[in-house]
């Protein structure tokens, strides 16, 4: 199995200016493939910026949008994922992460939890989303999407994982914040990322990619980082922080094999086991059924 | 702390004493005094605020900028990351004192000038205030009433005169204003409305005083201010210390505590912190609140701006053209 070049695209968006940011796109594609990308990947919202507020609705599109289309159609012999405020046919707006490939838009992901707290208000202006699959890939690969609060959720890369994917594809528009000196590398939030990003490469035992925005959206600045890890956990490639790259990495895909046989975390996996348990403790907390583990005195 | 804004009476100190000049601090002494906790990466800090600045000029249509310089630390801190960031031919630092402004303060903000190789002008303000408050018993527009003004009154007045200043010259040099208000103040409401906290968009408003310090150290600030006391500068020897009855590490780590990491008052008053000083500050947070929000609109049509019309300030089409 060939190893796969992969490129993150980590731009800075012009808010809400989809002609400029398509345009930066179709660049930065070119460009990627000149360089032997067989996969490039962009951040959330790439498209549109992130801080959009009642701006959502006007930058809004179909899945099929012939702007997509038109970015999917260069796409033959190579796979990208891109970002955009996806509109439904009943007017639900989500954030959305599409997988473009051979000319065609392959799957869309619609980001399922939209943080709504501290400096997020995403649940005001978006839906969340209902699905998340993992979906064969030209890469000979399963691939699973999720959008940046996704993986702040445990079970989104576990269920991705046990759905088929080998490569975990997050994009995010992270905003920097706590410059600590005591955090390494000076950033709370990269620490954060870096952690949680190579756990979730060890445990599933899968290639994890995660390109992260950079620029300023009013208050915030995006910290990019972004980074592609080996299924051991281990950092193949890692952007700057705070400056636009395209981060190119070289990922030896027949590790996905060699690390699941040596250690088959996933084999072992007990989904009957999770289902049994979820489904008493969705009935339990919808007071379906009595709560089986709560103190003697509070029942 | 009566010498900016409209913090309450009831807020000050009791019985604290204008503690006269300082004496000069002995060089041997360390720069600046730094609570562990506070402490911040200036490098990633240093970025980003100054990539901040570019962008919030780009995004507006503008290419220079302008902020009062007043010979104390914030401002000679937010001129030297502007001129950082845009280069200091775009950087216009307008000197604005009043007749009572210590001649130490213009000289040190002439210095930082002089270091930079910026622009700079000298607007004197006391005819603006003078010619509103009166002088020598002879009153001014405000009428005989106002030749008694309060030293809060004067203070706020001062602020706004030189607000007044910056946005007209902001007209003339083509820039925006730049804030240069921090954390510490910002929250215990030590600014004044419409004053000293007006700009086009602020820096270094999410850093504490202490962390001010910090950055101002490995920017290149001169020593000598950042070694001296902060002061509104409204008369001889004032200091925002000897004002409020604390120092600003003491402040800044009992406002991190409090604010930041979200700890009560029975878990501060477990930590150490002196429950008057928690319940003061306390207070002082509360009922500055309003300085650091917009204006409540009474909401009577189907989309009210700021209620539920809501666009971020550089949306498509919002750049000067």
């Amino acid at each position: 199995m060939q190893p796969l070049r992969i490129a993150l695209a980590q731009l800075a968006p012009q808010l809400g200016l989809l002609d400029a940011n398509f345009a930066r796109h179709h660049e930065l594609l070119v460009e990627a493939r000149a360089a032997g990308a067989g996969l490039i990947v962009y951040p959330e919202l790439g498209l549109t910026g992130y801080h959009l507020q009642d701006l959502a609705a006007e930058v809004a599109m179909r899945a099929d949008d012939p702007r997509l289309l038109a970015l999917a159609a260069e796409t033959v012999g190579c796979s990208a994922v891109v970002s955009f405020v996806e509109e439904s046919t009943d007017h639900r707006l989500f954030i959305a992460a599409a997988l473009l490939e051979d000319g065609a838009v392959r799957h869309v992901h619609r980001k399922l939890y939209l943080p709504t707290y501290g400096l997020f208000d995403e649940r005001r202006f978006f839906a969340a989303g209902d699905a998340l699959r993992a979906v064969p890939s030209r890469l000979g690969l399963g691939v699973g999407l999720a959008i940046c609060e996704d993986f702040w959720h445990l079970h989104v890369p576990a269920l991705l994982a046990l759905d088929g994917a080998q490569i975990l594809v997050n994009v995010a528009s992270s905003p920097g914040r706590d410059v600590a000196a005591v955090n390494a590398g000076g950033l709370g939030t990269a620490v954060s990322w870096r952690t949680l990003l190579r756990t979730y490469a060890q445990l599933t035992t899968s290639v994890v990619i995660f390109c992260n925005r950079v620029g300023v959206d009013e208050s915030v600045s995006f910290w990019g980082g972004s980074m592609v890890l080996g299924p051991s956990g281990d950092v193949i490639a890692e952007g700057p922080f705070y400056d636009e790259a395209l981060v190119i990495a070289d990922v030896p895909l027949a590790d996905v094999r060699r690390e699941r046989i040596g250690l088959p975390l996933l084999r072992d996996e007990r989904p009957e086991l999770l289902a049994r348990e979820l489904g008493r403790i969705v009935a339990e907390r919808a007071g379906l059924a009595d709560d089986s583990t709560a103190m003697p005195s509070s029942r | 702390m009566s010498g900016r804004g409209e913090v309450q009476a009831g807020a000050l100190p009791p019985g604290v004493q204008s503690p006269g000049v300082q004496p000069p601090a002995d060089p041997d002494s360390p720069l600046f005094e730094l609570p562990e906790e506070l402490a911040i990466d200036t490098g990633i800090a240093r970025r980003v605020l100054t990539a901040f600045i570019r962008a919030q000029l780009r995004q507006a249509g503008f290419e220079r900028a302008v902020l009062g310089l007043s010979g104390g630390i914030d401002s000679a801190l937010v001129a030297f990351l502007v001129a950082e960031a845009i280069g200091p031919d775009r950087l216009l630092c307008v000197l604005m004192p009043y007749r009572a402004s210590s001649p130490a303060s213009r000289a040190d903000a002439e210095d930082v000038v002089l270091r930079l190789g910026c622009s700079s002008e000298l607007v004197e303000v006391t005819p603006i205030v003078d010619g509103y408050f009166g002088h020598d018993g002879v009153p001014g527009a405000g009428g005989v009433e106002a030749l008694g003004a309060s030293a809060l009154r004067r203070g706020n007045a001062m602020a706004r005169a030189r607000m007044l200043v910056l946005y007209d010259r902001s007209v003339t040099w083509r820039g925006l204003v730049v804030g240069t208000g921090n954390k510490t103040e910002t929250l215990i409401g030590y600014t004044t409305l419409f004053g000293d906290s007006a700009c086009a968009f602020n820096p270094i408003g999410d850093l504490y005083k202490s962390q001010v310090r910090q950055l101002a150290a490995t920017v290149g600030v001169p020593e000598a201010i950042i070694r001296k006391a902060p002061s509104a500068d409204l008369w001889p020897g004032q200091t925002d210390e000897a004002e409020a009855g604390f120092s600003y590490p003491q402040l800044d780590r009992l406002l991190y505590w409090m604010i930041d990491k979200r700890r009560s008052d029975e878990e501060l008053a477990a930590m150490g912190f002196e429950p008057a000083m928690v319940d003061r500050i306390g207070q002082m947070v509360a009922t500055s609140e309003f300085k650091r929000q917009v204006p409540p609109v009474a909401k009577l049509g189907p989309r009210t701006p700021g209620v539920d019309y809501l666009y971020p300030r550089r949306r498509p089409g919002s750049a000067r053209r």
